[in-house]
């Protein structure tokens, strides 16, 4: 019996040493659940989240943000309409197949196919042809010299051909086929998604066996379930929950920019901000820096640009702007009316509401006459993209155009062909166009910082700061947040 | 008894019209639905493409009457964002929304019910006020509130239970609790002055004179006499409990059709906000029809009057 039991507990004790040691699985509390897993269809955080895990890009950003290969080995500007790519061989998707250049073909057929009516169409539709030529290789069509063509590329995920056409859209996006490092396991509706690491992907899968990617919306309880230990990492947490958590000793607190900007709109057309001086004492009354320190405290960063350091297109050389409270308050003084002019500063539920009323604050303090006027989503879309005539003095807003180059952010709010533009400059329009369509990086980086330049001097409107965003995560998961707000579970680890 | 059933059904159809009338003109009052659905760097041709898609590129007459039209046939049509039928989305949330209406009333019942009784029996002790002020506080405190607070001392603190989420009944443990803590209140008070009502009454101070005991009494008399209001009571916490669940389900991520309705706002997805809002009215109107029905039946005058 004892020598029974002695070799009982040997076995169990072999047992467990000579298991392969367990790997661990995470768990992510996203804000939602994805929207959608098929990623030629929503673009959101909480969607892309999950399935840049389960499919491959044609190419990606690096974490310090350069454009790297990821299904695309090599790529080569042919015309300059025409881009050629070298697309990885070896590669398959979870169902065993293998990924070919007309899988690529496919994929960017099927988003820019405007009845398929996905709502990334804007990102991809200078795209005009696409065509697989010399066996791995395929060519991409432009409707002209597109610049910004290998940033929206990292955007764009491969999907089977095959699969999709057998099982059709619905199907797909319910149970999802790619390439990538995870595979789709299960999506339990409105709690969470689970995918399985691909043993057989062709780069570094990352540590964890399993990864559940859950939907809780309150941000308190997201970081409830952190403190509890039953979350690994969590995503959008405000700064007062940074600092409860960054005190617990199995918790840090990670912060990364992004790409957005957050702006204060003018209307140039109506007083008082048709009047330079007045814009000029506008832009000296905004403390910047307090917004961001003060208020937000996420790791913001001020900018006196449309663009910020994460796009191609900003320029460090630009000096921040001067906050000076008594010279605002000078030249409002020197034009008593037209600074009294009452000024609406339009905002909808969305936008955070401290900064609006900061900067409300911050303008009548000056001697302007701001009110605040808060309207649903819709109408405050429709107030700010409307005629001059019927738009607001002012508005807040943030912007970004996931793609890191100046044009998704400068062409959009300072082009006087844009609806969101209130600035009709020629001189500025004419800069733009030539970024746009120049694929030479000096000439474009030398027009934005024109761009810049002009957008400071004549604060046609006023750059407040980069966005950031907070993560809260285990002490001992690796994770490096970037600008793109990507979260690639194979870039991370787990620290011994 | 038809004609008193023919009667309040018609007015159920019409509170129904109704509904689906308002549902419809004040989203669309709200502005269009996409600009929100693309992009911020969608283009107008963007935009007018997906009204064309969405049919919202048609005369407003020509849409309501589509959409009534829709209704009569229970199509609620497919979600833009999920691509699945709103109906299929609404019937996979609907189980977790009546398990934690039913937790939450089984709390409400099973804890407000006996604090009645007691706070009437013990009237004017110092036992009797503080359950009354636990009552009230129960009562006054917001439900985001009470949850985050039970999640940080049973989850965070002493790790009971678990935080958030589904998948066990101690996931439910919580949610219920935050869920019924209001219905609770409700309940005690309702109990306790049906309570004191019927202690009052002859046949109590007739079965206290022949030497019934208060367990005996309580049990035989009391609790069946004074359930009355409490049953009535009930059908008006069914659509409370469910107004409650959208702030409860967001706070403990417990995936019903309040969570639903958060996301989908979120999400833009207005077909499926749409949806959820038509089935709350439609559950309030039905709750209300099946306890006027209900009333009639226990209490005959009801009817009478009516009829008359």
């Amino acid at each position: 019996m004892k020598y029974l039991s002695k070799g009982l507990l040997g076995g169990i004790a072999l047992a467990v040493f000579m298991s392969p040691a367990i790997a661990r699985d995470i768990t992510i509390d996203l804000a939602g659940e994805p929207s959608s897993l098929d990623p030629h269809m929503q673009w959101n955080p909480d969607s892309y989240y999950v399935y840049r895990n389960i499919f491959d890009n044609l190419v990606t950003r690096n974490n310090t943000g350069e454009i790297v290969p990821q299904i695309a080995t090599k790529w080569e500007q042919k015309s300059d309409t025409e881009l050629v790519l070298t697309i990885r061989e070896g590669v398959t998707f979870h169902d065993g197949s293998s990924l070919t250049p007309e899988d690529v073909v496919y994929s960017v057929k099927r988003i820019t196919n405007p009845d398929f009516g996905s709502p990334q169409l804007g990102q991809f539709n200078q795209i005009t042809d696409a065509k697989v030529v010399g066996g791995n290789q395929v060519s991409l069509t432009t409707a002209g010299p597109y610049p910004a063509l290998m940033a929206q590329l990292v955007k764009l995920s491969v999907v089977p051909q095959k699969v999709v056409e057998e099982v059709g859209d619905e199907a797909f996006n319910a149970s999802p086929i790619g390439s990538g490092p995870y595979s789709f396991d299960n999506w339990k509706r409105g709690v969470s998604v689970t995918l399985t690491q691909n043993e057989n992907y062709w780069g570094n899968a990352g540590p964890f066996d399993k990864a559940i990617f859950r939907a809780v919306p309150d941000a308190a309880t997201r970081v409830a379930d952190l403190q509890a230990g039953t979350a690994d990492l969590v995503v959008s947490i405000d700064a007062d929950a940074g600092a409860q958590l960054s005190s617990s000793p199995n918790i840090k607190v990670l912060s990364a920019p992004t790409e957005r900007v957050g702006y204060v709109g003018l209307n140039l057309d109506k007083p008082p901000f048709n009047d330079s001086a007045m814009r000029e004492a506008a832009s000296l009354a905004i403390d910047r820096l307090g917004i961001t320190e003060g208020l937000l405290q996420a790791g913001e960063v001020p900018m006196a640009q449309m663009a910020s350091p994460a796009h191609f297109g900003y320029d460090p050389n630009i000096p921040q702007f001067e906050y000076d409270l008594e010279k605002a308050k000078e030249i409002t003084a020197a034009n008593p009316d037209l600074a009294s002019a009452p000024a609406v500063l339009a905002t909808a539920p969305v936008f955070d509401q401290r900064i609006v009323q900061a900067i409300q604050q911050m303008l009548n303090d000056a001697g302007f006459n701001v009110s605040i006027s808060m309207s649903d989503m819709p109408t405050y879309l429709n107030i700010v993209r409307s005629d001059p005539s019927e738009n607001s003095e002012l508005s807040f807003g943030r912007w970004s155009c996931a793609c890191q180059d100046a044009d998704g952010i400068t062409y959009p709010t300072l082009h006087s062909d844009s609806a969101w533009s209130r600035v009709n400059v020629p001189e500025i329009d004419v800069l733009l166009a030539e970024a746009r369509t120049s694929l030479d990086p000096e000439v474009r980086q030398a027009a934005y910082s024109k761009v810049h330049q002009m957008v400071r001097e004549n604060h046609y409107l006023l750059p407040l700061y980069q966005a950031a965003v907070l993560y809260g995560a285990s002490a001992d998961l690796e994770f490096e947040p970037t600008a793109n707000e990507s979260m690639f579970l194979n870039r991370m680890s787990i620290a011994n | 008894m038809l004609r008193f059933l023919l009667h309040r059904g018609g007015q159920a159809l019409i509170a129904a019209f109704g509904v689906v009338t308002l549902v419809f003109f004040i989203q669309r009052l709200s502005g269009d639905p996409t600009t929100l659905l693309l992009p911020e760097t969608a283009t107008e041709a963007d935009i007018e493409a997906m009204r064309a898609t969405l049919g919202l590129d048609r005369p407003m007459w020509i849409q309501y009457l589509d959409f009534l039209s829709d209704m009569a046939q229970f199509d609620l049509g497919r979600s833009f964002v999920q691509n699945t039928s709103v109906w299929e989305i609404l019937l996979s949330r609907m189980p977790q929304t009546l398990q934690l209406a039913g937790g939450a009333l089984v709390v409400a019942l099973v804890i407000g019910l006996p604090l009645g009784l007691i706070m009437a029996l013990a009237r004017g002790t110092l036992l009797s006020r503080l359950i009354m002020g636990l009552v009230l506080a129960f009562q006054s405190m917001p439900t985001f509130w009470s949850g985050i607070m039970m999640i940080l001392f049973f989850g965070v603190w002493l790790r009971w239970l678990p935080p958030s989420g589904t998948g066990s009944l101690a996931h439910l443990i919580m949610p219920s609790i935050a869920l019924g803590l209001l219905s609770l209140a409700t309940y005690a008070r309702i109990a306790r002055a049906a309570i004191i009502d019927e202690l009052g009454k002859d046949y109590v101070r007739s079965a206290r004179a022949r030497g019934v005991r208060t367990g005996r009494l309580v049990h035989k008399h009391l609790i069946r006499n004074s359930l009355i209001p409490v049953v009535s009571i009930t059908a008006l916490e069914v659509s409370q409990l469910l107004a409650g669940a959208v702030i409860v389900e967001t706070v403990f991520a417990w995936p019903g059709l309040g969570l639903l309705m958060v996301q989908s706002i979120a999400a833009r997805d207005f077909l499926v906000v749409q949806a959820v809002v038509l089935l709350g009215a439609f559950v309030t109107i039905s709750t209300n029809l099946a306890a006027d029905i209900l009333y009639s039946i226990i209490d005959p005058r009801v009817r009478l009057a009516e009829n008359s």
